[in-house]
């Protein structure tokens, strides 16, 4: 239980801090490339693709534009990229190669307090990111590219916060498991695309197989709910198995991380 | 100085790591105002209990208390009185040399007081004014490890740790470093200082706790274990001379174990009593003695582990 409840720990907020004010200081830098990532994928595959599609997309019995389908998914993309990517490479480099964990274990702060800082850093980021992305899909739909019910934008913020928590839970396991910055690749060819390209961020998912695979996977779940939320088909089943789902991950992977870093970093 | 309770006590301490006891049974004092050496060859398991003493690792046994209470009823209020330079360089590399330690000043609570004037008053005090507002990686060595251990007192620790502070560091750079934790004891610090330099343990050290496959086996001030431990005397004699198995039976049939051979010179600890005897039964033999140091303790040690 206390592995959970140190989230709530003022020295979890103070290694958020620690990050936040690095990001602060290299903003240009760390800042931007993620932010324009999902907006070029986004002008790419909206209006890349979806002229070829100019009857738009069937999706729950009804029509509607590719870009609008696709919108909703590249929240739940940059949601599950930009946590996955902040907990393996970031956490990595900090606790490998900077030995920023190191010099904060020598304070007051725990082990279990870097790993929620860490996800929690994650978990804000992620949503500072897309926040910035739902700003561009507004200015999207002001010129006519989108019909979203956006009034639901702001009911996304919390989803994709608790989302980014969960996945960097699941990054930081990997973190703590792979011997080298080089042995990424594994988790990120086994794990993080399979995952992210089985989950309807870009395209209905329509073979059974495929159908049947996704149930399981919370990225899928994140982008139907957020696509139910933003075409105005109401949360329903996608964010409340999500809810489930995340709950799960935090409730297994926050522990499993503790244990395998204490191993790793530690040595116990 | 003794006679007041001691800062820090560790009691039987015990750690097991990958199934093998790596401490077995460890007990240490450090007192306020004194430097306690940690000595012992590599593997001996000075950095596993120094890890343990400073809240790194949780023992398997024993007991740690500071100011008398149980460290482990209350490790957060145990962790705020601590101030622990590691002995790799773990500063922050995001951050310039002042915001390195106004940074390490917000993972304590209480808040420090005043950390500005804190910070500014450490910069003077280790000479790192000059580089404030530079990157740690652009400091040299020695002021590295000023750096971290200007980290390590930003909120104003009772106890010290420092492993191997000096390793690394030109002569110049490790006299400086003595002259600062020379001047934290005097402040009334209680200091906890591993090393594998035997002058820096024996020129810093007010009492020394030798430890050898994870356990100790001798501890008191500097000069009352060399002599418990290798005797008062120290002869160095050629290794290749002919007398050598003479030399050998002699010290077997007094059971003081086999010589330390260092570069072909053989070095045997003696007493008064023994060396005597020793010059009594090899009057032909060339020979120099001097007294004990702790590389000889050092190497007494890491001979048995060696083999």
């Amino acid at each position: 239980m206390r592995a959970l409840t140190s989230a709530l720990e003022w020295q979890s907020r103070a290694v958020v801090g620690r990050h936040l004010r690095v990001y602060l200081k290299n903003w240009h830098t760390s800042f931007l490339p993620p932010v324009l990532e999902p907006i070029t994928l986004l002008l790419a595959f909206g209006l890349g693709l979806g002229a070829y599609m100019a009857s738009g997309i069937e999706w729950k019995g009804r029509a509607i534009g590719y870009m609008s389908f696709v919108a909703p998914g590249m929240l739940a993309y940059a949601t599950f990229m930009t946590s996955i990517f902040q907990s393996l490479f970031g956490a990595f480099i900090r606790m490998r190669y900077q030995r920023t964990w190191e010099g904060q274990l020598t304070t007051q702060i725990e082990l279990r307090h870097v790993v929620w800082g860490e996800i929690l850093w994650a978990g804000l980021l992620t949503t500072s990111y897309v926040a910035i992305v739902g700003l561009v899909l507004s200015g999207c739909q002001a010129i006519g590219l989108l019909q979203l019910e956006l009034e639901y934008l702001p009911f996304v913020i919390p989803i994709v916060f608790v989302s980014a928590c969960a996945f960097a839970a699941l990054g930081l396991c990997f973190t703590a498991l792979v011997p080298t910055i080089d042995h990424m690749n594994l988790p990120i060819f086994l794990v993080v695309l399979p995952l992210g390209f089985v989950s309807a961020t870009y395209f209905p998912l329509g073979h059974p197989v495929l159908a049947a695979i996704s149930t399981a996977n919370p990225v899928y779940h994140l982008a139907e709910g957020l696509r139910g939320l933003l075409l105005g088909d109401g949360p329903g089943y996608h964010l409340a198995a999500l809810a489930g789902l995340l709950g799960a991950m935090l409730g297994v992977l926050v522990p499993l991380d503790m244990r395998l870093l204490r191993k790793r970093v530690l040595g116990d | 100085m003794t006679d007041m309770p001691p800062l820090l006590e560790a009691r039987a301490l015990v750690k097991r790591l990958g199934g093998r006891l790596v401490v077995d049974g460890v007990d240490l004092d450090c007192h306020a105002g004194q430097v306690l050496g940690l000595l012992g060859p590599n593997g001996a398991g000075k950095t596993t209990t120094l890890r343990m003493l400073y809240g790194f690792l949780s023992a398997d046994g024993g007991a740690i208390r500071f100011e008398g209470a149980d460290v482990s009823k209350d490790l957060d209020r145990f962790k705020r009185q601590l101030g622990v330079c590691t002995q790799d360089d773990t500063f922050d590399g995001d951050f310039t040399v002042r915001q390195n330690l106004e940074m390490a000043a917000r993972y304590f609570r209480p808040r420090p007081p005043e950390v500005p004037r804190r910070v500014d008053e450490l910069l003077e005090r280790f000479a790192l004014v000059p580089y404030a507002g530079d990157k740690p990686e652009a400091l040299s060595g020695g002021f590295r490890r000023r750096l971290m251990i200007a980290r390590a007192l930003v909120h104003r620790p009772h106890l010290l740790f420092l492993d191997e502070p000096t390793t690394g560091l030109d002569p110049q750079a490790r006299v400086a470093v003595w002259d600062l934790v020379n001047g934290l004891r005097a402040e009334g610090l209680g200091i906890v200082l591993t090393t594998h330099y035997m002058d820096e343990a024996e020129r810093l050290s007010d009492a020394l706790t030798v430890l050898a496959q994870g356990k100790v086996v001798a501890h008191g001030p500097p000069k009352s274990v060399l002599g418990d431990m290798l005797g008062d005397h120290v002869v160095v004699l050629e290794a290749d001379g002919s007398t050598m198995p003479a030399v050998a039976a002699w010290l077997a049939t007094r059971l003081l174990g086999e010589p330390l051979s260092v570069l072909g010179a053989w070095h045997l600890p003696l007493s008064g009593e023994q060396l005597a005897d020793f010059a009594r039964e090899f009057p032909a033999l060339r020979y120099e003695v001097r007294p004990p140091n702790l590389d000889d303790l050092f190497l007494k040690l890491a001979l048995p582990c060696a083999r």
